[in-house]
């Protein structure tokens, strides 16, 4: 996946001007003064300045050869999944299938490792997080496993 | 004197004794594990932090930072694969010797000079740090603006393989950070509607996703190529014991080097890894024996390991006497500071003496810890790494990952913030944007932004007053010209690569 550098310098322009745009969208101050507009303008003049720069470089800076992106937006994908998941179903009942498929998808294939890891893995991060230290975990709006496992 | 009264309150608290041991071996195991830095590990464990008395939460971070910094060179040595961007100088003499069967005797030299380095760092620090506050108290908003700038410039343009892509990942994390309501005037700035968006995005769950998140990512797409150990532990003890007459060519290197690290950490944003090059660069150069260098040189070792560590301490003073982080680490521990309600900057010194001082002392007592643990116990370290398998230990870490950044709040929208920070850390890596540069700028910018504004108010609306107050055009000049040498060393890199090519 090797990006051309003009297409990171335009990626970098368009992030400037539309910081700018929206820099100049924040209201101005009770008296016209347009000090919570300053600092957001200078940072994306500084973007924009990058950006144009980006077309006047040579190859310096261009992405490593080779690379499997698509893996990273399935896990990334699987990670919002995750999220929803965790809203309706809660921690304990979201994690096990995500760090199963997480596990396949960094080539792990062995059909006991995936499935010992679906059940501990999850287990001991809760036992770790909610009881040992104590924080509240994230209940499922639909239905949660903790309101009938009390002892967990 | 402070820093016997810390000593003194650290030595007589086991329970803090406790946590700086567990970091020394927390550290040294993650700065030793390929692919996972000690950054990557204080942003994961941050939470848990919440949970501990405000000393014990910054001497448990801070230990892990510098056990962390001398764990890269158990893998750099014992798998070529170095463990921090640091370590990758080690590995030029570490792996040779190991390849020789003398891992044993590389890491015993890594581990002293470390240890040399990282003390020598921290008693400047201790020496030092007071009479800077003294001087930062008489800093005004246009010089703090000035040194910000400086900074800006610095950590955007001199880390990383491109000048414009630093200075853009800086600009984005200042952008990112101005997210929410503007503290001064109550305006709501980039919130589009979302009600979540108003409180602006949450320093931690954003580390966590650039450092872990985007490591994982990173990982992925790479295969694990970075993250698979394979290497072969000394198991010859006699062969391996490490004598002074060994050691004592060292010597020089580790002074001169410890010196050159400690000097580079106080700049923010140069860190380990320019240290490290730079000591061995002079060390070879130096050397009696330069044609041995790259070949298994126990200075080689030596010399970039005792700068590497150096850094450590003296990187704290920007950070402790003016609130500017120069380091990630130190970004890392500005929101533990914050978290716990306390406010840094040279007020520092006067409200939280005493804190500041048992922290530094947690910092001896840990660099002793993991000095001990190193020099006798990183080669069973080393074993026990190779049996990690890559392919359960980065799943493992992208489920931590969510709970780590769902901790930090109790809030689901600080995950879906983690992810995205993740996704955008892998993307500035595979594009050479500089992550370090966008989260220091994302930590400076409410202070620099609360500095410029400040200063345009003395002077009534006027920029002029940066030209007006010398400290400040100097710190102003001095950012220009770092990035004006920057530029101009690229330029001339790239026009020798080009003559090389025809």
């Amino acid at each position: 996946m090797r990006a051309p550098v003009w297409g990171v310098g335009a990626v970098v322009l368009s992030l400037g001007l539309a910081a700018a745009l929206s820099a100049l969208a924040i209201p101005l101050g009770p008296d016209g003064d347009w000090g919570a507009r300053l600092f957001p303008l200078l940072a994306a003049a500084a973007l924009i300045l990058a950006g144009l720069s980006e077309f006047r470089s040579d190859q310096r800076g261009m992405p490593s050869e080779g690379g499997d992106s698509r893996k990273v937006i399935t896990l990334a994908a699987l990670g919002v999944l995750y999220i929803w998941l965790i809203f309706q179903v809660g921690y304990l009942l979201a994690s096990p299938p995500v760090i199963a498929a997480t596990l396949y998808l960094f080539g792990v294939r062995k059909r006991t490792t995936l499935i010992v890891a679906a059940i501990i893995v999850p287990l001991a991060l809760h036992l770790f997080f909610f009881r040992l230290l104590g924080a509240f975990p994230p209940l499922g709006d639909r239905f949660d496993i903790l309101d009938h496992l009390t002892f967990l | 004197m402070d820093i016997f009264a810390g000593l003194l309150t650290v030595v007589t608290t086991p329970s803090l004794l406790g946590w700086v041991l567990l970091a020394a071996v927390t550290g040294m195991v993650a700065g030793a594990i390929p692919g996972l830095t000690a950054s990557a590990a204080i942003a994961m464990l941050l939470p848990l932090t919440y949970y501990m008395d405000p000393l014990a939460a910054l001497a448990f971070l801070y230990v892990i930072g510098k056990s962390g910094r001398y764990g890269g060179s158990i893998a750099a040595i014992l798998f070529n694969t170095p463990g921090t961007a640091a370590s990758a100088a080690t590995q030029l003499d570490g792996y040779p010797l190991a390849r020789k069967g003398l891992a044993g005797k590389a890491m015993k030299t890594a581990t002293i000079s470390s240890v040399i380095g990282d003390f020598t760092g921290d008693i400047m620090l201790i020496l030092g740090v007071g009479w800077i506050a003294m001087l930062a108290l008489r800093l005004g908003p246009p010089e703090l603006f000035g040194i910000y700038f400086a900074a800006f410039i610095v950590i955007g343009s001199v880390i990383g393989k491109s000048v414009s892509r630093g200075l853009a990942s800086a600009a984005l994390g200042m952008l990112v950070s101005m997210v929410g309501f503007d503290p001064i005037t109550g305006l709501e700035r980039f919130t589009y509607g979302s009600f979540d968006l108003t409180n602006g995005l949450h320093l931690v769950p954003l580390m966590i996703g650039i450092f872990v998140m985007g490591e994982v990512f990173a990982q992925l797409d790479q295969g694990l190529q970075s993250a698979r150990p394979s290497g072969h532990p000394p198991d010859d003890k006699a062969k391996n014991r490490l004598t002074w007459q060994d050691y004592r060519h060292c010597l020089p290197h580790v002074a001169r080097s410890s010196v050159i690290g400690a000097f580079i950490g106080m700049l923010p944003g140069l860190g380990s890894a320019i240290a490290a090059f730079v000591a061995y660069g002079e060390g070879k150069r130096r050397a009696r024996n330069p044609e041995e260098w790259g070949k298994g040189a126990l200075e080689g070792i030596a010399a970039p390991e005792a700068a590497n560590n150096a850094v450590s301490g003296p990187s704290m003073a920007p950070l402790l006497t003016l609130g500017i982080p120069g380091s990630t680490i130190g970004a890392i521990l500005m929101g533990v500071f914050l978290i716990h309600g306390i406010q840094i900057g040279p007020t520092l010194f006067l409200t939280s003496r005493d804190l500041i001082y048992s922290l530094f002392a947690c910092g001896l007592i840990g660099i002793a810890l993991y000095g001990l643990i190193g020099y006798f116990g990183a080669a069973t370290i080393g074993r026990y790494i190779i049996r990690i398998p890559a392919q359960v230990l980065y799943p493992v870490i992208f489920m931590i990952s969510f709970l780590a950044a769902f901790t930090a709040r109790g809030n689901l929208f600080d995950v879906y913030v983690m992810l995205a920070a993740g996704v955008l850390g892998w993307a500035m890596r595979k594009y050479n944007f500089n992550p370090a540069a966008f989260v220091i700028a994302f930590v400076l910018a409410g202070g620099a932004e609360e500095a410029f504004r400040q200063s345009l108010r003395l002077s009534d609306g006027g920029i002029m007053i940066y030209l007006e107050r010398p400290a400040a055009l100097l710190f102003i000049g001095l950012g220009l010209a770092a990035l004006a040498f920057r530029v101009r060393s690229l330029n001339r890199a790239a026009r020798n690569a080009a003559l090389e090519d025809a």
